[in-house]
């Protein structure tokens, strides 16, 4: 496995050069305590941790993987004091409610600690991610006696938490879940049922888990509007905080996976567990959507953090492979660098186009989540809105581009690359799951395409829209951006026109938001990669040193090389549905 | 892992109305009769052995892996018996010379045979895989008694053969090998030195194993010139051509893999061990380079193979597997839910590996034809013009197979959803066997390199202006065609702006050597999707005669027109991207200085 380095220098130009986080972040009180001091604090603690105390675990972890003995699951071996250590610094509880002990930091920044806990072992950081994420939909949505007995253990890592969603019928549409919850006489619930997929479900790094479990109750509904949320301990909790007796409910077995080895993945099985309800009957669902903003980007963010482990590997090894002569060579030593040959050159741009573009875009839908929590009602409508929108193309792009990265960061070693010793190849399994859990990404193409433009009438859209044809204002003056501006006008108005096409045609074809969403949703990720590209831009336009120098030619690089792909894409939409829906399900 | 089931009724499509096998056969010379009848019997035979015995142990075969014991391998459970039940079938001598034990079939019969050997089981398959290189290479460069005494036995099964040429230190480079070979007074050569990745460079399955390894004769010139070939046998064979003396090559350990975790990739230790030459000294890559098209047409075959297994999962995935409702209305009002085939964004995924996957059996089985032919035509003109073809053609199908081949397989556990990712249901087992294709008989860099470079540069245009004279003649016999013409249009179109692209490249090349490194890959993407697009519509059109003689197939023909439609508005306009990208220019690759990749 590469050895990480967590990429501090490109961290920190975004948040205070291209996005001047801070003064964004003076304008919402919860985050006002955020000075740049602390920001670079949290960076370079952060960067420490993970590059010294994570990231070695990384590949023993895939090996050893985890196993389910007589009293549960356990983890690789190094694991536990390792989580103890992160949960010790505070790190499960950065982006927590200081009420109950968080440490309240804002998504911009946790988003960046998150990237570099997956650059430094994915499998691992997902017990971390779990416990944050049932952390947060606690903290929105449960009663506050439950808040002020679970939330203080999870923020400080002691508890951890799990969510309990997916059934073996039921992965995408949850409405069809069977789990049920009977109401006892003190209030509590009877959980019954079995899960499946559930990520550190059962696991030896903390004392007890708190599950946030999806049930119906007897009389509910049927579909998506009977099910609700449940929170469901390990052990229960006695009055005084301490732990009591251990709840009915166990871990059946770990699948065996293509990746993530480390990461326990449970059939869990509920026989009359006791639970407590989160929020309102029958709203279990809505009480999820809260925390899927939050969580789906961070899901992208962990393609980001693989890619650029992917992304460094390569580059190291490009340096050092000897291999044949470079055109221009000055035939010293037996072979080139193969970095020297334009095809491995390739590779290695397009990994760093995609990877630091990715980062801006994580970065910058983070602090649109952070302005949600303005106190003027308008900056927090208007980004409530850019959030719903840009949510799916966070999660869906960021994981579709994080995977082809970590592939073509295992072609450039060749052979070396699928062999497992080098660990290239384990990036490239452990990216792939991304893709498909918190809702796979063409769940998330529909989203955008249906729910959010559609359903918006263009409104969301023609927001994010404005705001770019605002920027492109701004920069029309200056001749250095002259490409970069090219570019992102002509992404954006593809992305206009089709999105035109789509409103035109779907009265008369049902199937075409269907059949266009994916490409749709990767023409919106290109043309944010192309505004993410045009800001780097414009901070390093005219600054000669090595970091700005290399923005400005890799942002050329991802306009002249990669950016041609959004007129394929809209090709491809603006043909309609037949192609893909003409053939009878038995001429398949 | 989806249980196999041989596309007969594609692969008749392809051979017989695509190709017109039947006359294609009859007019071969210098093979054994192959008229329709054994055609068929083979193919049947060959789907029997690839549905249930190899396809059985494939998923098996992942779990348990190779073991390597003090210098052994042992191949996982079923693996021998397989080989044995293969070998008593005579499917290793299929396209070998009858006086070597052969049947003499044409060689793209045994192209056929490994579509279905290997969709079955790539991993098992890759020990004959390389058989046939090694019987291939002795059969042309070696001396008749190398011949007799290594072929036979490897053409009846009990011996396999290996392809030593990597080094530690040099893969896609081999002028770079240090592997020596000491001349002894008994004219044999004493071979010192280490390969790595050896395929099948130790095993259980035979009782002996010809490793054909590179090596520099002591005092040969450097680079590539100074390369000879040698026949280095795990048991030298005693005076009766059986296994005699252990010679000293050794397997030193296994490589821990991503996947094809079946195939024993060996590091291969030659201690002074004996070794006899292959052909003349310094020419041995050259005698490489003569079974290089045959070996890169096997594995493109490999993307084929796992399109069309993966397409097959999740096939039946999506007919099975109950969510949500189509946005037309409930298709299965009675179920609780509908099944996910009837959503669009599943049948995208379904329909690109669909598209793929037949596209590439009409596209590679045509390449083996041109291979026979390169051989067996009647007149001179034409084997050389089959010859030009395939050398066109080979690195395409090798890098554009193998890569669309990965998205295929990705695509087919995307449809699984959470279920993908899940060994027991082997679609991930089908990513991590195929990664391998992009990188191992030349990596798809390498493949862009050998297009541009070397066979369309290198021929001054000759090769490519051969196929995409072809390409026009057809779009010209078509241009009326009212149904058509939007598709012969896009293919016309694409076809012209082939030869522009490589006006471009070429006089780019001119002014800078980087130029050609700099677009390779993205022309040779764009030339895989013309070539699909040019081979759909030709399937499109025939299906369409089919129908308008009164075809009783009518479901299996109009599929193939909805997914040639499919092909030609979804699939065809990635090609503008990467032509795009090939036209861009060095600068935006070559501008950034080495150390400033990464701060």
């Amino acid at each position: 496995m590469p050895s990480y380095k967590a990429p501090l220098d490109d961290m920190r130009f975004l948040l205070h050069e291209v996005f001047a986080a801070e003064q964004l972040w003076q304008e919402v009180p919860a985050f006002e305590h955020v000075s740049m001091d602390l920001v670079d604090t949290v960076l370079d603690e952060g960067a420490k941790l993970n590059e010294q105390l994570i990231a070695p675990l990384n590949r023993p972890g895939d090996e050893e993987g985890v196993r389910l003995e007589a009293d549960g699951a356990k983890t690789p071996a190094s694991f536990p004091a390792a989580f103890k250590t992160l949960a010790e610094n505070g790190w499960v509880g950065l982006g927590g409610n200081p009420e109950f002990g968080g440490q309240g930091m804002p998504k911009a920044l946790t988003v960046l600690f998150e990237e570099m806990l997956n650059s430094a072992g994915c499998a691992f950081c997902l017990y971390s991610i779990l416990t944050s994420g049932a952390a947060f939909a606690i903290n929105a949505h449960a009663s506050a006696e439950l808040k002020q007995t679970y939330l203080p253990k999870m923020y400080s890592g002691e508890w951890a938490g799990a969510m309990a969603l997916t059934e073996a019928h039921a992965g995408t549409d949850l409405g069809m879940i069977r789990t049920k919850a009977e109401p006892q006489a003190d209030g509590r619930y009877k959980i019954t049922g079995t899960k499946i997929f559930i990520t550190g479900g059962d696991h030896d790094l903390t004392e007890n888990i708190i599950h946030l479990v999806l049930a119906k109750l007897p009389d509910a509904p049927a579909g998506p509007k009977g099910i609700s949320l449940f929170l469901v301990p390990k052990f229960l909790v006695n009055a005084d905080g301490s732990l009591g007796a251990r709840n009915d409910f166990s871990c059946g077995s770990l699948e065996e996976k293509m990746g993530i080895h480390g990461s326990t993945t449970c059939v869990m099985n509920y026989d009359g567990a006791t639970g407590y309800l989160v929020g309102d009957v029958n709203k279990g669902l809505a009480a999820m959507f809260t925390m899927m903003n939050y969580e789906r980007l961070s899901v992208g963010v962990s393609g980001i953090g693989l890619a650029q482990l992917s992304y460094q590997g390569a580059v190291e090894y490009a340096k050092d492979r000897l291999q044949s002569r470079a055109p221009g060579s000055a035939m010293q030593g037996a072979a080139d660098p193969i970095i020297g040959h334009g095809d491995v050159r390739r590779m290695l741009m397009t990994q760093k186009a995609l990877v630091e573009a990715g980062r801006a875009f994580g970065v910058y839908v983070g602090l649109l989540l952070d302005q949600t929590k303005a106190d003027d009602a308008a900056t927090a409508g208007r980004a409530d809105k850019l959030v719903a929108l840009l949510t799916p193309v966070a999660k869906a792009f960021l994981t579709d581009k994080g995977f082809e990265t970590c592939v073509l960061g295992q072609q450039v070693y060749g052979g070396h690359g699928y062999i497992r010793e080098h660990g290239m190849e384990q990036l490239v399994r452990d990216a792939r799951i991304t893709q498909i859990y918190e809702g796979t990404n063409g769940i998330q193409a529909m989203d955008l395409l249906g729910r959010k433009v559609l359903q918006s009438r263009g409104e969301l859209l023609q927001l994010y829209l404005a705001e770019i044809n605002d920027y492109l204002e701004s920069i029309s003056q200056n001749t250095h951006l002259l490409p970069f501006a090219e570019g992102l006008k002509f992404a954006a108005n593809t992305l206009e026109q089709v999105t035109r096409a789509i409103f035109a045609g779907v009265a008369n074809d049902a199937h075409l938001p269907g059949t266009a969403a994916n490409d749709y949703l990767h023409l919106v990720g290109f043309t944010s990669f192309a505004y993410m590209w045009a800001k780097m831009a414009e901070q390093s336009v005219g600054k000669t040193d090595n970091l700005h120098d290399a923005k400005v030619k890799t942002g050329l690089f991802f306009v002249q090389r990669l950016l041609p792909q959004v007129s394929t894409l809209a090709m491809a939409i603006t043909q309609g549905s037949k192609a893909t829906m003409a053939l009878d399900v038995e001429q398949f | 892992m989806p249980e196999y089931k041989a596309p007969l009724r594609d692969i008749r499509f392809v051979l017989e109305d695509l190709l017109d096998s039947e006359s294609h056969y009859s007019k071969l010379e210098g093979r054994a009769e192959f008229d329709n009848d054994l055609r068929e019997a083979i193919i049947n035979e060959a789907a029997k052995l690839a549905e249930n015995v190899l396809s059985p142990i494939n998923q098996s075969g992942d779990e348990e892996g190779c073991h390597f014991e003090e210098g052994c391998v042992t191949t996982p459970a079923g693996f021998k018996e397989a080989f044995a039940e293969y070998a008593a079938g005579g499917w290793a001598g299929l396209a070998a010379a009858e006086e070597l034990g052969g049947q003499n079939l044409p060689a793209s019969a045994g192209i056929i045979v490994n579509e279905l050997l290997g969709t079955a089981n790539w991993a098992w398959n890759m020990y004959t895989g390389l058989t046939f290189g090694a019987v291939k290479c002795i059969t042309e460069h070696g001396s008749d008694e190398q011949r007799t005494v290594y072929v036979k036995k490897m053409v009846e099964g009990t011996w396999t053969g290996t392809m030593c040429i990597t080094e530690a230190h040099c893969g896609s480079d081999v002028g770079l090998a240090r592997t020596k070979a000491e001349p002894q007074a008994d004219g044999s050569y004493k071979i010192t030195g280490a390969k790595h990745f050896i395929t099948g460079g130790d095993h259980d399955m035979a009782e002996n194993i010809v490793h054909l390894t590179l090596a520099r004769v002591v005092g040969a010139p450097a680079g590539t010139k100074g390369i000879s070939l040698f026949i280095v046998p795990k048991y030298l064979p005693d005076t009766d051509g059986n296994p005699g003396e252990r010679n000293s090559v050794y397997a030193g350990s296994i490589e821990k893999k991503m996947g094809i975790k079946a195939s024993a990739t060996c590091v291969m230790n030659f201690d002074g061990a004996k070794g006899f030459m292959v052909g003349a000294e310094n020419s041995g890559l050259e005698q490489m380079f003569t079974m290089m098209n045959e070996a890169r047409l096997g594995t493109a075959l490999q993307g084929l193979c796992a399109a069309q297994l993966a397409f097959q999962g999740s096939l039946a995935y999506a007919k099975d597997r109950l969510a949500m409702r189509s946005l037309t209305g409930p298709k299965n009002p009675d179920g609780p839910a509908d099944p996910i085939i009837v959503h669009p964004d599943v049948r995208r995924m379904l329909l690109t590996q669909k598209a793929l996957s037949e596209g590439f059996r009409a596209f590679l089985y045509e390449i083996a034809f041109d291979g026979d032919r390169s051989q067996g035509a009647a007149s001179e003109e034409e084997r050389k013009a089959a010859e030009n073809r395939m050398a066109l053609l080979t690195p395409i199908a090798k890098a554009f197979c193998t890569e669309l081949g990965y998205e295929s397989c990705n695509l087919g556990l995307q449809v699984f959803g959470g279920h993908g990712y899940i060994k027991e249901w082997g679609m991930e087992q089908i990513i991590r066997d195929t990664r391998i294709s992009m990188v191992y008989e030349g990596t798809t860099g390498i493949q862009a390199l050998d297009l541009i470079g070397r066979k369309v540069l290198g021929s001054g245009g000759e090769l490519l202006k051969g196929y995409t004279k072809e390409i026009h003649k057809f779009c010209q016999s078509n241009e009326s065609s009212e149904q058509f013409k939007v598709m012969v249009e896009a293919l016309a179109a694409c076809n012209k702006q082939w030869g522009e692209l490589t006006m471009h490249l070429g006089g780019k090349a001119m002014e800078n050597a980087d130029e050609v490194g700099a677009g390779s890959v993205d022309y040779l993407m764009f030339a895989g999707y013309v070539a699909m697009a040019y081979t759909w519509l030709r399937m499109a059109v025939l299906a369409q005669q089919k129908l308008d003689a009164g075809s009783s197939e009518e479901a299996f023909y109009k599929a193939k027109l909805t997914t040639a439609d499919f092909y030609f508005k979804r699939l065809l306009p990635r090609a503008q991207a990467h032509a795009t990208a090939a036209m861009a220019g060095a600068a935006s690759l070559m501008d950034l200085p080495a150390d400033d990749f990464a701060f």
